[in-house]
């Protein structure tokens, strides 16, 4: 064993991965809150996307209540790719993703920190706001948890799958719509299950199994997506 | 075993092989096609409901097969890119990746084609087959995109070989997650032989001559554009220079 093994098995003594993974968190969400443009203009962009579609499609409120889900659905989907550009790159430009790289702790922890923090960051906040604007598109109220409970299964996959086109795509100087050609096509399924849950809810027949499942997709994502996001940062920052 | 498959990573072995194939695979490309192609358009008899309009489908069933190949040959490449770092396998991958757009794009014209005159109209969202098939086309149109941004060859092969390999997982959950609609899209029945058989053997046996065809026009394809590769990517070897000093 070389000394550099040594070295890196003795850091990992130090700090256990949790300690790691809590240290992670808790920086990216100081970065978040020092930095609020990053977390405040995804927020903002969906408010806004959102209220253009009664303006464009019909304001007849049986008409938007039928397509409320899909619009929300959407509109969540971009306003979480908008976000997800800023994910690695501040770290890959002020070089601290290759700290985090050679942290001798698995690179899995420190990205799925990452991860969650940018959710919390920018997919909770979405999530929350999203009764209202239901609401103002005039989406029964009865069937608000429904689509909450949707977009909480599902924001979280958003952003474990986007971290993988965002970190593969790190290194590029303009990337805005590259990410999105990678990102849309592989965000489509938890689309289709998130819609058509809400769908079956708002025509009276039984959501579980839709909800069910994109449960199943999030732990997928959840243990899976992470590895595949360690790998395209290795190999885009070495 | 492990000699073949080291042989196969050397650029040269298979630029040299490969050459020996060529005639031999253009040639069976021309017959199959040839023969598929005269006897589809002159010769099949009219479906007693679709009529002529069958004759759509042995075109689209071949292109739309051959098409279902690449994410799985791009997937099987990359993964022997990560692995083994073989430059051949990322070379093949490379060029599979504007190929398979091709054939997605001419499956889902075909498709739509033979769909405006059979189903009555040109596109139907609730098809998983269709909306996968569009996805897959996307999906590869994401993968050339990531290729032509990134310059550093060694860097662009394993960040496309992971996007192939995630590509290819992400065709099959989104064919199966559209499924969850009513499909308009009839099961396979091109080649079933068996009992209950739709269509008749004058009809399989076009399609399935056609298929052969079409596979053997990707692969040569694919072969040509990769033997491209190979003479640009070694164009410093000592071999190389010795074939552009014969021709």
């Amino acid at each position: 064993m070389s000394a550099l093994d040594l070295d890196r098995r003795n850091l990992a003594g130090a700090v256990s991965i949790t300690r790691a993974f809590r240290i992670t968190l808790e920086r990216d969400l100081m970065l978040a809150f020092r930095r609020k443009g990053d977390f405040v203009n995804p927020f903002v962009f969906f408010v806004i996307v959102v209220s253009l579609f009664p303006l464009a499609v019909s304001p007849e409120s049986v008409f938007l209540s039928r397509i409320a889900p899909g619009v929300i659905w959407i509109t969540a989907l971009l306003a979480a790719m908008l976000s997800l550009d800023s994910m690695y790159r501040a770290d890959f430009e002020d070089g601290s993703l290759e700290t985090l790289l050679l942290s001798p702790h698995p690179l899995y922890f420190l990205v799925l920190a990452k991860n969650c923090a940018h959710w919390l960051v920018s997919g909770l906040p979405v999530v929350l706001i999203s009764p209202f604007l239901a609401i103002m598109l005039s989406y029964p109220s009865d069937q608000l948890i429904i689509l909450l409970i949707s977009l909480l299964l599902g924001t979280p996959f958003l952003t474990l799958v986007g971290s993988i086109a965002v970190a593969l795509t790190v290194g590029l100087g303009s990337r805005g719509l590259i990410l999105a050609v990678i990102v849309l096509p592989m965000c489509v399924p938890i689309l289709v299950f998130g819609t058509l849950a809400v769908n079956a809810g708002l025509t009276g027949l039984p959501v579980e199994g839709y909800l069910a499942l994109m449960g199943a997709m999030l732990v997928a994502a959840f243990s899976l997506a992470p590895l595949a996001s360690a790998a395209a940062l290795r190999i885009s920052v070495a | 075993m492990w000699v073949w498959f080291a042989k196969l990573g050397s650029p040269k072995w298979f630029y040299e092989i490969s050459g020996r194939w060529l005639p031999w695979m253009s040639g069976a490309m021309v017959l199959s096609i040839g023969f598929a192609t005269v006897w589809a358009l002159l010769f099949l008899p009219p479906d007693y409901q679709q009529g002529y309009t069958s004759r759509i489908l042995v075109v689209h069933v071949a292109v739309a097969g051959t098409s279902l190949a690449f994410f799985p040959l791009m997937a099987v490449a990359g993964a022997i890119t990560l692995v083994w770092k073989m430059k051949l396998a990322d070379m093949v991958a490379k060029n599979a990746a504007p190929i398979g757009a091709w054939f997605s794009f001419l499956t889902l014209a075909t498709g739509s084609l033979w769909g405006s005159v059979t189903w009555g109209t040109w596109w139907e969202w609730s098809d998983s087959r269709l909306v996968s098939m569009l996805f897959q086309f996307f999906l590869m149109i994401g993968v050339i995109s990531l290729r032509s941004a990134l310059d550093d060859n060694d860097q662009s092969a394993r960040a496309c070989a992971l996007l192939a390999i995630l590509g290819c997982i992400n065709v099959v959950v989104i064919k199966y997650s559209v499924e969850w609609w009513n499909t308009l899209h009839q099961p396979a029945s091109a080649v079933t032989i068996g009992g209950g058989d739709v269509n008749g053997p004058e009809f399989w046996v076009v399609t399935l001559l056609m298929i052969l065809g079409v596979y053997l026009f990707m692969g040569i394809s694919l072969i040509l554009s990769t033997r491209n590769e190979i003479l640009e990517r070694e164009k410093n070897a000592v071999w190389v220079q010795e074939i552009a000093n014969d021709s």
